[in-house]
Parts: structure tokens; sequence; C-alpha cells
């Protein structure tokens, strides 16, 4: 829950005291939603009395750049971020600042040029392909895509794509198949869907398939980039819902958006990500209503639903000229 | 996918086609009704009681010879085809995966293949390794797979960074998998068709390279070598070439409409067509059901 402050960020990001929504209460908040998963999970994945676990990811220094010589640019420089067991934090940037790269390469499909990336306390970055997909196959971290249409594959049904991840970490075809099927009520889709092809279901329906299939390993870290941006509002809502359960039991969601408003309503911390650095995080109170950085309070402004009425033009002219400079 | 190609009339047709095709291959030489080397004194006489599709220049019965030749005309550019998809499109669809190095390596071999003289080389290599019909084919097989190279390259490139083929591989799904399971199918269709393309230029070849001497020896008959000989006599017999080049175009068709037929099956599209065909026939009040449905 420690959050190194960026260059750019002003001091004061710190939480001090861990925030509202941290492990310990979660439970007595909503013990109906929380047993489902819980009962499905190996008791050794709790955490033990007594012992803090580590958090489930944890970033330090992470430098990420693309491309050789005179074109060589960085897109991340310096980003630092952990999550706690059972935290959302949402990343926030506008195109080109560096979300989906800080989501490839917390995933390894993107190699770190410096700094240190741990998952549930493995330092994964030393990792060669062998070593990343034994890490893999555990299911711990899952990723949900942008884009509901692609991610699919048009010739897998909807069972073959959802027990996909299952039968890699050697799971018999049978057992894949009941287990894909619990986490269709979860997303709200019916069995009937089974059978049919990406192509023949809707948008909104391919992304809730999208985010069961990335439940079906149980992870204890789901890193969503911008889940809800392809859909309309009805599909947005409900997808958004979908993750407030799954945040009330227990895993740890990082919530890829340029659009604050989506992240607003789930989010615990907010971070965000400005031209490759982090220049802010903090609670998601704190942020939307005490925005220090120029970016941010730019972001606010310009979401008039957040904050009462929009700023002034002349105002958001001003911050941008401030980012400018 | 068998069954799927089955319930397309033009896969049911080409089916048949190659079967019957398989099957003069299988049994044409034991059909052959006389000795396909035999010379006899009637030379380049028509079509009669004794000889069906009369003789040619030595006087050798045609339809013996045509049978007889089944064999080696099909094996023959089977073998080219098979070389050639084993050749050319395994390294295709891997030069994708196994990086930069192999990538540059296999698209550099595929390239000087394109660049070397055909005959000059299938000539060299005969040379080395001895003449006879499989080191024929076999050269020519490997002169043909940059065309498979190629294609399994591009349908691979196409699918290779796609969201759900990273999402396999962030779930640890092994290279052997994403190929098995997410590539292949879409590597297949054209895959299909440069295959069947390729047996039919297999014919083609092997009678060229019968010309040449290289492959087939002169006295052992083959459709293409048959068509070549019957050409030269065209102003005593001019029907005569009709036979071995309708075989020749009946396999090559067929084997088109195979492909095709698995184009066709493979896929979103296929499967949604093979499925509408279906509920069609269980349907006939509700012709096209809609897909819509799922939410609560």
């Amino acid at each position: 829950m420690t959050t190194e402050p960026s260059p750019r960020s002003p001091s004061g990001t710190r939480e001090p005291s861990p925030p509202e929504d941290s492990t310990g209460t979660r439970a007595q908040r909503s013990p109906g939603d929380s047993g489902r998963l819980r009962e499905a999970r190996p008791t050794g994945h709790s955490p033990g009395p007594g012992t803090t676990p580590p958090p489930v990811l944890q970033v330090a220094g992470l430098r990420v750049r693309y491309g050789l010589g005179r074109r060589r640019r960085t897109a991340l420089d310096g980003v630092s971020l952990d999550v706690a067991r059972g935290e959302t934090v949402g990343v926030i940037g506008e195109t080109g600042s560096g979300k989906s790269t800080l989501a490839r390469a917390i995933l390894g499909l993107v190699r770190a040029d410096a700094g240190t990336i741990a998952i549930g306390g493995e330092d994964v970055g030393g990792h060669n392909r062998r070593r990343w997909r034994a890490l893999r196959r555990r299911g711990v971290v899952q990723y949900v895509f942008q884009d509901p249409l692609r991610s699919l594959d048009p010739d897998l049904t909807i069972e073959d794509s959802l027990t996909e991840p299952l039968l890699v970490q050697g799971v018999p075809r049978q057992e894949a198949a009941a287990r894909a099927r619990t986490f269709l009520d979860r997303v709200r889709l019916t069995e009937e869907l089974l059978g049919r092809l990406p192509g023949e279901l809707s948008g909104g329906q391919r992304q809730r398939v999208a985010v069961a299939r990335a439940l079906v390993t149980e992870p204890r870290l789901v890193i969503l980039d911008e889940p809800v941006s392809a859909l309309d509002s009805a599909n947005r809502v409900q997808i958004l819902e979908i993750l407030k359960e799954l945040r009330s039991d227990g895993v740890a969601l990082v919530f890829i958006s340029h659009d604050l408003g989506s992240v607003a309503g789930i989010a615990d911390r907010i971070a965000v990500l400005h031209q490759g650095e982090l220049v802010e995080t903090g609670t998601a109170r704190d942020v939307i209503q005490r925005p220090r950085h120029p970016y941010t309070r730019l972001l606010v402004s310009s979401a008039p639903t957040l904050h009462g009425a929009p700023a002034e033009r002349a105002e958001r002219a001003a911050l941008r000229a401030l980012l400018h400079v | 996918m068998v069954r799927r190609v089955l319930a397309l009339t033009t896969g049911r047709i080409a089916v048949a086609i190659l079967t019957l095709v398989a099957l003069l291959a299988v049994l044409g030489p034991l059909l052959a009704p006389q000795d396909p080397l035999a010379t006899s004194d009637t030379m380049l006489a028509a079509a009669s009681g004794d000889h069906w599709l009369g003789t040619d220049y030595l006087g050798r019965d045609v339809f013996s010879r045509l049978l007889d030749g089944s064999r080696v005309s099909v094996l023959g550019s089977l073998e080219v085809a098979l070389t050639a998809l084993l050749v050319g499109a395994v390294p295709g669809i891997l030069s994708v995966y196994l990086g930069r190095g192999f990538e540059w390596i296999t698209l550099r071999l595929a390239d000087t293949l394109v660049a070397l003289p055909f005959l000059l080389f299938a000539v060299a290599v005969i040379a080395l390794l001895g003449n006879g019909i499989t080191q024929a084919m076999l050269v020519t097989g490997v002169l043909v797979s940059p065309l498979f190279y190629r294609v399994a390259r591009a349908a691979t490139l196409a699918v290779a960074r796609s969201p759900y083929v990273e999402a396999a591989l962030i779930s640890g799904a092994s290279l052997g998998w994403v190929v098995r399971r997410h590539v292949w199918v879409k590597v297949l269709p054209p895959i299909a068709v440069a295959l069947a393309q390729t047996i039919g230029v297999g014919f083609v070849i092997v009678s060229s390279l019968t010309f040449l001497g290289i492959g087939v020896q002169p006295p052992a008959p083959t459709w293409g070598g048959l068509l070549a000989s019957d050409l030269g006599y065209l102003s005593h017999r001019p029907w005569a070439p009709l036979t071995p080049a309708l075989l020749i175009m009946v396999t090559v068709w067929g084997s088109n409409l195979l492909a095709d037929a698995i184009r066709d099956v493979s896929g979103e599209a296929g499967r949604a067509l093979v499925n509408q065909r279906r509920a069609r026939a269980n349907r006939p009040d509700k012709a096209d059901p809609a897909p819509a449905g799922g939410t609560r």
C-alpha cells in the first residue's frame, strides 16, 4: 500500500493509514458475496492469521522503452505501484500515456528496461520464457482485453474459449467444462451460449465472456485494459457491477481507463499516468476531490458528472498550457 | 472437419472424384488388359475392340498405358505436394514464433529457392542423388515449397499478434498449444488451396521431367508422358491427347473442389454456413435462427 512518489508527483500522496477497502474489512462488508469464490479457492491462498501477506503486485521504478537508437521512445519511466490483496486500483491516463504498456509489462508481454515487478511476492524481472509459463499456468494473474470482438478466437465456441485457461493448466476436459459453467452465473450469461461462436454474441456478451475467461483460474489479480470503453452504457454498467462483485470477493483489480468517470465508482485508489510517469496517486476520493497535479485537475474538470458543473473553459486552457510547458 | 466437408455438395463431388483417382492409382496397373510396354505392328491405330483407345506410334495399347501410368502419376504429384507442404508450411508457421534468427534464415532460404532455375537445379540434384522418380519428386517438392512457406507465414502473421493468442499465452499456453488450437485452423484453408494447385502442377512437372529423361524413364508410361507423345502425332490422331488431358484435368479439378470445400467450411463463416443448413433442414418454418438472447 505504499507508493513511491515519482519525481513529478507532489509530496503527500502517500497514504498513512490503510484505505477503507483493505483486506481486513472486506469480509465483513459483504459476507454473502465473498463466500462464492472463497469456497472454490484452496485455503492456502487466504491470508493466515498473524502473517501479513505480500502485496499481490509490486512495481518499483519500472522503465520501458520502445525502439532503438534515435527512434527510441520512453513509454514508462520510474513507475512504482503496489496493489494489495483485494484492492482495486484505477490507472488513468490519456492515449499514449503508457497505460497499456504498464499492463503488458506486468504480464510479461513487454520487457522492462529497469525496475522490478513482483507478483505475489515473486520477482518476475529475470524470468525466462519457461518460468513465465509456469507462473502464468498457476492462473494468479489474468487479463481482460479492451476489444471484446478480437479477444475471443472466432473459430472456437464460447465453451472452448472459457475452458482454455484450465485446459492449459492440465485440468481434464470434463472438469474444465464443469468449472467454466459455474462462472457463467457470475457474469450473467446463460448456458445456451456455450455452444455459440463469438460472432453470434453481442459486444456486451462477448466482453462478459472475456471477463469469465479471466476468472476461471480464480486469479488473485485481474488487469482490465479499458474493459468498458467499447461498450454502450447499459453493458458498461453491467460490467462495472460484475467488477464490484469481484472486488468484494477479494480479487485485486487493476482497472485501466482513460475515463475517470468509469473508474471513480469502483476504485479504492487512483493512479494517474501522464506521459509515461505516475504523476499522482491517492485514494479515489482524494484524487477526485483534491487533485494536486495539473493533469489530474484537468481530468477532473473535464468530467462534469464527477464534480458539479464543468469548470470554465479558460481554466481548462490554463491547465493545458501549464502541462505543455 | 471431414463431416463438414461432406455436408457440402461440392465436397461430396470432390471426394468422389478423388476416390476414383485413388482407386485408379491403386488398381490401374492390375486392370491393364494388355502389356503396356509391348509393341505391335499396328501403329497409330484408331480405337477398336482390341485397342479401346487405339495404339501409339510404337503400336502400344494406349488404354493399358493410361491405366498402368496412373499409379506413378498420382503418387508422383502427391509426393511433390506433400514434400512442399512439409518443407514449406511447417517452417512458414514456425518462422513467426521461433525468433528473429530462424525467421531470417528461412526467409533467405525461400528467396534462394525461388531464384534457382528449376530445371538446372533438378538436373544438378539428380546428378548428385541418382536418377529416379523419388529423387525427382523430392527436388520438385523442395522447389515448390516457397509457395507454402509464404502462404503459411502470411496466414500465421495475421493471427500471431491477435488478442486471443495473447490471451492464451497469458494463461500459460505453450507454442505448440497456440499453433494447434488457434493458428492451424486459420492456416489450413489457404494451404489447402495451395496444395490442390500443387497437385495439379505436379502432373505437368512429372511429364516435363519425363520429357527430359529425369524421373520416370521413357518406356514406363505416365499421364503427362502420354500427353507429350500424343501431341507429336496430332495430324494422325487428333483426338488422342484428349483422354490423358481429361484425366489430368478431372483430377486437378477434384483437388481444387476439395480445397474450396475445405476453405468454405473452415473458420467462422464455414461453421455458420453448415449450421444454417442444418437448422433449415430441421426447422423449415424458421429458416434463419436469430443469434440473440442470453441476457438476464
